[in-house]
Formats: C-alpha cells, sequence, structure tokens
C-alpha cells in the first residue's frame, strides 16, 4: 500500500517539475521574457556548453564539494565531541555552555571578515566559515539529545553494572542519536549555503566562484543559472544520502 | 540537575574571566592587537560608531535599521506570499503531491547562489537584497505552512464534522487554528534564513548595513570593529528569535492544549 502511494508520489513529483521547466521553456520562448535576461532551460544549457568545458564545470563542482565535506566534517566531529561532554560531564557543560550561547546567535556568514583576519584569503578561511555552519547545530543537537535521555535507560544500564565511559559510548550516544542526525542533517545544508556565500565573497575557484565570476565579466545568464541549478541539485542529492545514510544507521537502534 | 541561579552565576564568570584575559594576552604580546583587538579597544569602537560613525558619517544605528529595513521587506513579502499560496497547496493533496517537488528543490537552491542572477535582473541596489531575503523565506515559509495544515490532527478534523462543519468553515475554524503554531515555528524559522542571508548580501555592492559593515572595516584594518558588529548581529538575531518566542507564547495559548485535553 505505501510502496504504491510513494510510487505515485514520485511520478506526479516529476510530473511537477516537468510542468515547471516546460512552463519557464515557453515563457522564455514566446518572448514573454527576454531571454537575454532570463534564458529557458534549453537555451541556458547550450549557452553554459558553448562558453564552459564538462572539465571546467567539474573542477568547480570538485573543489566545492571538497570545501563544504572538509568543513563539515571538522564542525561536525567538533560539535558531536563538545556537546556530548557539555551533556554529559556537568562541570564542563557549565564552562562550555556559555560561550556556545554567545556565539551561536551570530550566524557563519558574519564570520567571514574576521576569518579572513585570522587565516588571510586561502583555504583555511573558507574551511572555518563552513566549520561554523555545521558546529552550531551539530553541538547544540548534540548537548541537547544527552541531557534528555530517558533517566530510566541509564538506570537500567547501571543496575547492568555500566559505567563511566561505557555507559557513554553503549547507552548515552545511542540514545541521543535521533538529536545527533538531526542536527548533522541541518549541519549539512547550512554547510552547503553557507559554501556558495563564501565562493562568491572570496574565492578563485567552486562552483560560487563560477557564476559570480561570469556575472563579473559580462558573461551569459545561461551559464549562471545552469551554475544555480547545479548548486541546488548537489544539495538536494547530498541532503538525500545523508538522510538515508542516517535511517540505515540509526534504523538499528531506532524502530522507525 | 544544576540550578538556573548557579548557571547564570558561572555563565558571567566565564565570560568575564575570557574578556580579562584576552585583554591581558594582548597587553602582555602573547595576541595580536589586530587579529585580536581586546575589550577595550572594541569599547572604543562602540564610541566612535555611536558617535562618528563607520564610514564616516554613518553610526551604528543606521547600519542596524538599514539592515533591519531590508529584511523586514523581505521577510513580510515573502511570508504574505508564502501562507495563503501554502494554505491552498495544503488543502488539496493531489496539488500538493505536484508541487513538492519543486518546492523541495527551490528550497535546496542555496538563497545566496542567486546573487549574481539577481544583480543582473535587479541591479546591485536594493532591491537584490530584499528578493534574496524574500526568496530565502519564502521556501522556508512556504513548507512549513504546508506541513502544518497537513499534521493537522485528524481526530480534529473528524470531530469538526460531527459538530457539523464542513468545507471552508471546517478549514477556517478547526484546520487553521490548529496550524497555526507550526505557521508560527515556520516564521520564526523564516525570519532566522532571512538574517543569514542579508549579512552575505551586504557584503557585496553596499557600504550600508551591518554585512557591509563588518566588510568595510576588515578592509581598513578596523578589526574591533568587525568585531562589534558581529556582536551586534549577533545581540539583534538573539533578540529577534527571543522576541519571536515570547510573542508566540502570548499569542497562541492554545498551542500545547491539546495534550493536556487528552490527560
Amino acid at each position: 500500500m505505501s510502496g504504491v502511494r510513494a510510487g505515485s508520489d514520485a511520478l506526479l513529483g516529476l510530473a511537477g517539475i516537468c510542468i515547471a521547466l516546460l512552463a519557464w521553456e515557453a515563457a522564455a520562448r514566446s518572448g514573454a521574457v527576454d531571454p537575454a535576461i532570463f534564458p529557458s532551460p534549453t537555451q541556458a544549457i547550450a549557452a553554459a556548453t558553448a562558453r564552459l568545458g564538462l572539465a571546467d564545470v567539474a573542477g568547480h563542482a570538485a573543489w566545492s564539494m571538497a570545501r563544504v565535506t572538509g568543513g563539515f566534517l571538522l564542525g561536525t566531529v567538533a560539535g558531536v565531541v563538545i556537546g556530548v561532554a557539555a551533556g554529559w560531564y556537568r562541570g564542563f557543560g557549565l564552562v562550555a555552555r556559555p560561550l556556545i550561547e554567545l556565539l551561536r546567535p551570530i550566524p557563519p556568514l558574519a564570520w567571514i571578515p574576521l576569518a579572513i583576519i585570522w587565516f588571510g584569503l586561502g583555504e583555511p578561511s573558507k574551511l572555518f566559515i563552513i566549520f561554523l555552519g555545521a558546529f552550531f547545530p551539530v553541538v547544540t543537537a548534540a548537548y541537547h539529545g544527552v541531557t534528555n535521555i530517558d533517566p530510566g535507560l541509564i538506570r537500567a544500564a547501571q543496575t547492568f553494572g555500566l559505567r563511566g565511559p561505557a555507559l557513554l559510548w553503549r547507552v548515552a550516544i545511542p540514545a541521543a542519536a535521533p538529536d545527533l542526525a538531526t542536527g548533522i542533517r541541518i549541519g549539512w545544508g547550512l554547510s552547503f549555503g553557507v559554501l556558495v556565500a563564501a565562493e562568491l565573497i572570496a574565492a578563485d575557484r567552486g562552483l560560487g566562484y563560477m557564476i559570480i565570476n561570469e556575472r563579473n565579466t559580462g558573461g551569459s545568464v545561461g551559464v549562471i543559472i545552469v551554475g544555480i541549478l547545479i548548486i541546488g541539485m548537489l544539495n538536494l542529492g547530498t541532503d538525500a544520502m545523508i538522510a538515508r545514510a542516517i535511517d540505515w544507521k540509526i534504523g538499528r537502534w531506532h524502530g522507525n | 540537575m544544576t540550578r538556573p541561579a548557579t548557571q547564570r552565576i558561572v555563565a558571567v564568570l566565564v565570560i568575564g574571566l575570557l574578556l580579562f584575559v584576552w585583554e591581558l594576552a594582548v597587553a602582555w604580546g602573547w595576541l595580536r592587537v589586530y587579529q585580536f583587538p581586546p575589550p577595550s579597544r572594541i569599547a572604543d569602537g562602540l564610541r566612535e560608531m555611536v558617535t562618528t560613525g563607520f564610514p564616516t558619517g554613518i553610526t551604528i544605528w543606521s547600519h542596524t535599521l538599514t539592515t533591519l529595513w531590508r529584511i523586514l521587506q523581505g521577510y513580510a513579502a515573502a511570508v504574505a506570499l508564502a501562507i495563503p499560496v501554502g494554505l491552498v497547496i495544503g488543502a488539496f493533496p493531489t496539488l500538493d503531491r505536484l508541487t513538492a517537488s519543486v518546492v523541495v528543490f527551490c528550497r535546496s537552491v542555496a538563497t545566496l547562489s542567486l546573487l549574481p542572477l539577481a544583480i543582473v535582473w535587479f541591479g546591485a541596489g536594493e532591491l537584490t537584497k530584499v528578493v534574496l531575503i524574500g526568496y530565502g523565506c519564502f521556501w522556508v515559509m512556504l513548507s512549513n505552512v504546508i506541513a502544518a495544515v497537513k499534521q493537522v490532527d485528524p481526530a480534529l478534523v473528524r470531530a469538526g464534522r460531527s459538530f457539523g462543519l464542513s468545507g471552508p468553515r471546517l478549514y477556517r475554524e478547526v484546520v487553521l487554528p490548529a496550524a497555526t503554531p507550526r505557521m508560527f515555528a515556520g516564521a520564526r524559522m523564516a525570519l532566522g534564513v532571512g538574517f543569514m542571508v542579508i549579512v552575505g548580501a551586504e557584503m557585496i555592492g553596499t557600504i550600508e548595513g551591518l554585512g557591509a559593515l563588518i566588510m568595510e572595516a576588515r578592509s581598513f584594518y578596523r578589526s574591533e570593529i568587525t568585531i562589534l558588529g558581529m556582536a551586534v548581529i549577533g545581540l539583534l538575531g538573539f533578540a529577534i528569535s527571543g522576541g519571536l518566542g515570547w510573542l508566540q507564547g502570548r499569542l497562541l495559548p492554545w498551542e500545547s492544549g491539546l495534550d493536556a485535553v487528552r490527560r
């Protein structure tokens, strides 16, 4: 039943996308919008293939993905370690929480100038910004997850003789996993948004640079549109992969 | 659990100690003044920002107001558009399934990646920034409105039907109030997105607004003003999300009501 439902959902979703693309194509072809500033999908792709080689685009995309993956991994690891520790060890939590709460309301992009002051214009400053994008959602979720574990669960484990790191590792972290997963997905989305912005403002390669450079050199709007669509699809695809991986990993501990 | 009073005292102590060590570390030459402008220097920066402003003539107040005004325009337009569209999509399951993938895709497009396109279409002025904020807020708000309508407890709808409500009246008197808390949560989320977008959008092609301020200050080696601007941005974000949370509690007292009724 649900399989049939999911299948028809996907079909309708595909139909929706096709309708949107056809309407867009028709608007540009009929002259309702000026193709020079708003080309249709086929015109945009034609312009992009004329101006850019596949290797160029792949190179920019690879740089972007390497940056966002690196920053995201650093931010996630730091967020999990600090968030779990702050939730589990009360003394550390007392000290770490005010600092996190103090810095959390500052959007990652607002760190760009300071990142340049600290790390210069190279890769480390971009990694730092993306790191922040992942760190704050993950650290918040990890802290929340560990502090909201059902006390009965912990007591039951203690009755079985678990304590200290074993209790943390074998009971607390699996119990906090759904919260961690939510934080990680939000963190990935934020890292990705931050990546593009960082590449627009200060970079010499990457997809964000590719599109802002096209506009600065007075190139084709088609290239910009194709770039935006590639960024969107990469974001969507990677998010779906992470969701799948989380389901697969956490499904073992949690029944849904 | 540690008592809130203890937490607060420790928080003040930790932050106070940090500022003190920071000041000392610069005074003793462990940290460079340019990279880590000490709190005393930031205080001087604040005095300058309040009186003469940076760049000269633009005080911290007018930067803040410029930023807030840009957010408000884009945000208000996005919310005003997303609520009716979302209510319609949420009301018709087939329409929802047809549009779902388009909504998800548009939401996945990083808002700032639209910046080059927006500049081509609307120039580098105010409109571009407002449109970008509007775009970011709109899709977040829209998906929350749709989800809010879909998540309304079917028991409520059945109860409404038993009382003889149907069609638009059922929608207005049962579905809408039940969907409001989630919609409000979406409105909070959307504002957060707008706040993120504006900081990035202001870093290109303008000298007014908080995002421009922190970027300009860096180009003129005024790192203390950069940090000051970041602090103002953080405070604003904190005040806005706190204020909306408070408003939510005041305006929507029935939000947690259903659980209480069930018990």
